[in-house]
C-alpha cells in the first residue's frame, strides 16, 4: 500500500517537473508601421530594464535580454502587413526556454497603448 | 496513513513550477538618470565615440532606430570563491588501555581559509538608444568565474553609471559625421 502510494507520488512529482510544451509565439496585428512598432517596443523594454542586444529595422527583428538569473529574453519579429499595418510575433524565454505566451500580453497591451491604438 | 506525504506533494509541485506569471522586469528599475533629453549634436556617432572611449566594444548598431549595443569585459577578483561559509567542527575520540581505560573527546574548531580569491570575468552589456527627444541607457553585469560558470547576473542601470556615460557623451566631439 505504502509502496503504491510512493509510486503514485513519484509519478505526480515527475509530471510536475515535466517542462511545459514549447509554446508558439504570441501574434498580434497592429495598425502601425513596423518601424514605429519597433521603436516603441525598444523603449518599453528599456524602461523595464532590458538591454537591447540586437534590433534591425529592415529585418524587423528585436532581441532584448534581462540579466536576472537564469537569464530572460524577449524576441520580436515584426513584418509589414497590408496598408501600413504590421504583424508582430513575440516570444519570451527563460534560460533559453520559451515561456507561456500569455506572459507577454501586458507588454503587448502597453505597446498598443504607446502606439495610440487603444481607445 | 502517510498523510504528511500528500501534504508534501503540493509543496514539491510548487517548487518544480518555476515559471513566472508576469514578464520579469529589472529590480530595481532603471534609474531616472538613465534617460535624459537629447541636446544639440547628440547623435549615434557621438554615443559610439563616447562608449569606445569608456572601453566598450560596439557589437551592434542600427542607425535608423538609433541603437548602439556594446560590451565591456575585464578581469576582476572574485572574493566569494573557496571561502567556507560555515566553520568546520571536527573531533576524534581516543581510548587508552593498560590498567586504566579512559576516553576523551577533543573538539577542533577551524575555518577554511584557502586561497579564497580567484580571477573572474566581469562582463557588462550596454544598450543606448538616441532619438530626437532623448537618450536612454540600460546596462547589465554578469560575473563569470574561471570555470566559465555564471556566478552573478544582474541588471545595473544605475545612476552612477548613467551619469558617467552622460558626461562622456557630452565630452565627446559632436558632429563628426554629417
Amino acid at each position: 500500500m505504502t509502496r503504491a502510494l510512493l509510486i503514485l507520488l513519484l509519478a505526480a512529482w515527475l509530471a510536475g517537473c515535466a517542462s511545459p510544451p514549447p509554446s508558439a509565439p504570441r501574434e498580434l496585428r497592429l495598425a502601425a508601421a513596423p518601424e514605429a512598432t519597433l521603436r516603441e517596443a525598444m523603449q518599453l523594454l528599456m524602461a523595464r530594464g532590458y538591454v537591447i542586444r540586437h534590433a534591425d529595422d529592415e529585418l524587423g527583428r528585436l532581441d532584448a535580454a534581462l540579466a536576472r538569473m537564469p537569464g530572460y529574453g524577449v524576441s520580436l519579429r515584426v513584418s509589414p502587413g497590408a496598408e501600413g499595418s504590421s504583424r508582430v510575433e513575440a516570444i519570451a524565454t527563460r534560460g533559453g526556454r520559451a515561456l507561456p505566451p500569455g506572459l507577454l500580453d501586458p507588454f503587448l497591451t502597453d505597446l498598443q497603448a504607446r502606439l495610440g491604438l487603444l481607445p | 496513513m502517510r498523510a504528511w506525504l500528500l501534504w508534501l506533494l503540493p509543496g514539491v509541485l510548487a517548487g518544480c513550477q518555476m515559471t513566472p506569471t508576469t514578464l520579469p522586469v529589472a529590480e530595481p528599475a532603471p534609474s531616472a538618470e538613465c534617460r535624459w533629453p537629447a541636446g544639440p549634436g547628440d547623435d549615434l556617432a557621438r554615443v559610439i565615440t563616447a562608449l569606445e572611449a569608456e572601453g566598450f566594444v560596439v557589437r551592434h548598431t542600427d542607425a535608423s532606430l538609433g541603437l548602439v549595443s556594446a560590451d565591456r569585459a575585464r578581469t576582476t577578483i572574485y572574493h566569494d570563491n573557496g571561502v567556507e561559509r560555515l566553520p568546520r567542527i571536527g573531533g576524534f575520540v581516543r581510548g587508552g588501555s593498560g590498567g586504566h581505560v579512559g576516553t576523551g573527546v577533543v573538539l577542533g574548531f577551524g575555518g577554511g581559509a584557502g586561497p579564497g580569491i580567484d580571477e573572474a570575468t566581469r562582463a557588462e552589456r550596454v544598450s543606448v538608444v538616441v532619438d530626437e527627444q532623448a537618450l536612454r541607457v540600460t546596462r547589465d553585469i554578469r560575473l563569470i568565474d574561471w570555470r566559465g560558470d555564471l556566478r552573478e547576473s544582474r541588471s545595473a542601470s544605475d545612476a552612477d553609471f548613467c551619469r558617467d556615460l552622460r558626461r562622456a557623451i557630452q565630452a565627446a566631439p559632436a558632429g563628426e559625421v554629417t
